[in-house]
């Protein structure tokens, strides 16, 4: 239920991102798909999260002007990172996850960019600007969501068990 | 369906993680060959999209033309007024104008001179913008199937937009001009009647355009109007592009630096133009030269 759960989510973010600029500009600032990238890798389904960030951010590049792959490998990198991380250290407090999300803010789109520019598709963009306005815009809707999903957990999940609850119950994860 | 232990997982993970990114790197690398954004998997996925984005956007348009129209009302009478007085007078002028065009025609034939504007133009609905804020681009809802082409010039109501860069069947992408790689030849006045010929190009931010390589011994006053010259071999000469906003004077040895005020207000754009232009061929010493580019790699 969990892997389709994370799976729908992905789709949504993928809906969302292409489409959510046409409908008001500033928008297209948020990266849903990091969102999403970032909550999955966070429920430790390291695999799972590996594949969306590549799906994903592919999927982003062939509707952008970028270079097709640039935030294919940003994404899956930020996945695995997390993953990492979350198998390392204990990230069942919010607040860390959270940080984990500006983290993963920042360096993804350092990351998209360097690539780009050393490829030779330099962005139209000024860099510090739109790097502010996307960590802004992502990290705030990121931390709302999170929250809401962290509230909808401990209201209706199962007993004690929060968005993470997947480090601590289960010992083995399901794959395709 | 196969389970596998977390240990398994993370002892899997990593290999995962890298052939994963060997792969984008390798589809990167492949893109970055080539200027042109046509390829395989973003025609793909664009005709995926388009079936998305096509239902929201009409729909969002839809909602927003409906409180705009609210909006609207109030002034729609005193401009119906002022809109009324307007034909009229525009009714003379295009009396005057077809004259002036049959004439023109009848004196064409007499030379045998074939028109240069004769390209169609196709209208098109914007159903997307760069999902990721850092490139120019938008996607609208015209493809191959309507016989869009790459490189087609997009224009709307004011002036120039851009060109296409990539075509799916069911839509094409388009790239601005505010673009900073992109540059199309410009000249201040009409053709023929000034020598102050440039390139404009985007300078990042969408509110003004750069123009460039205009002799600095030319005199620019602000307001003057920009046009395409035809000379960079994508866009037909006399679309406007923007007006003078601010000049960094040059000097004999050092070009002006022009600031542009677009015509076209690029975030406000929701309809626009596809030209069927085809650019005139060019002459055999051009394409034979050693660092001249031939055919689609061109543009």
């Amino acid at each position: 239920m969990e892997q389709i759960k994370i799976t729908i989510l992905l789709v949504t973010a993928i809906l969302l991102q292409w489409t959510a600029g046409n409908v008001w500009q500033p928008l297209s600032h948020i990266d849903f798909v990091l969102i999403a990238v970032v909550y999955s890798s966070l429920q430790r389904n390291a695999i799972k999260a590996i594949f969306f960030g590549a799906v994903g951010g592919v999927a982003i590049d062939a509707l952008s002007g970028g270079l097709i792959g640039s935030n294919g490998f940003t994404k899956t990198f930020i996945a695995y990172l997390v993953s990492e991380i979350s198998r390392r250290f204990n990230m069942d407090n919010l607040f860390l996850k959270l940080s984990v999300l500006a983290v993963a803010c920042l360096l993804d789109d350092l990351i998209f960019f360097g690539i780009n520019f050393l490829l030779g598709r330099i962005p139209t963009s000024p860099f510090a600007i739109t790097l502010a306005y996307n960590f802004i815009a992502t990290f705030a809707v990121g931390v709302s969501l999170f929250f809401l999903i962290e509230y909808l957990s401990a209201r209706f999940g199962p007993k004690g068990e929060s968005f993470s609850g997947a480090r601590r119950g289960k010992k083995s994860i399901e794959l395709r | 369906m196969k389970e596998r232990s977390q240990k398994e997982v993370w002892r899997l993970t990593p290999w995962l993680t890298l052939a994963l990114l060997l792969g984008n790197f390798i589809l990167m690398a492949y893109d970055a060959r080539n200027e042109s954004n046509e390829r395989l998997l973003r025609v793909w996925v664009q005709t995926a999209a388009n079936f998305v984005q096509s239902p929201i956007s009409g729909a969002s348009s839809a909602t927003g033309d409906f409180f705009r129209s609210f909006y609207e009302l109030r002034a729609a009478q005193e401009e119906n007024v002022i809109l009324k007085q307007r034909v009229e007078q525009l009714e003379f002028e295009v009396m005057q104008r077809t004259q002036l065009t049959d004439e023109n025609d009848r004196l064409k034939g007499l030379l045998d001179l074939r028109s240069e504007f004769s390209y169609k133009i196709l209208p098109a609905r914007i159903i997307s913008r760069d999902p990721t804020t850092w490139f120019d681009t938008m996607i609208v809802n015209r493809g191959s199937l309507d016989g869009v082409k790459l490189n087609n010039p997009v224009v709307s109501g004011g002036g120039l937009v851009g060109r296409v860069t990539a075509v799916s069947p069911l839509s094409s992408q388009v790239s601005l001009i505010s673009k900073s790689r992109v540059g199309v030849g410009a000249i201040i006045g009409e053709l023929g009647s000034s020598n102050a010929i440039g390139v404009v190009s985007g300078d990042g931010r969408r509110e003004y355009l750069e123009m460039g390589y205009v002799p600095g011994t030319i005199e620019i006053t602000k307001g003057d109007t920009v046009y395409s010259t035809g000379q960079d071999g994508i866009y037909p000469a006399g679309l406007k592009i923007g007006q003078v906003f601010d000049v960094r004077n040059g000097s004999s040895t050092e070009p002006h630096v022009i600031l542009l005020k677009p015509t076209v207000r690029f975030d406000n754009l929701r309809e626009v133009a596809i030209l069927f232009y085809e650019p005139p061929s060019r002459p055999r010493f051009q394409t034979s030269v050693p660092n001249a580019l031939v055919g689609e790699k061109e543009r």
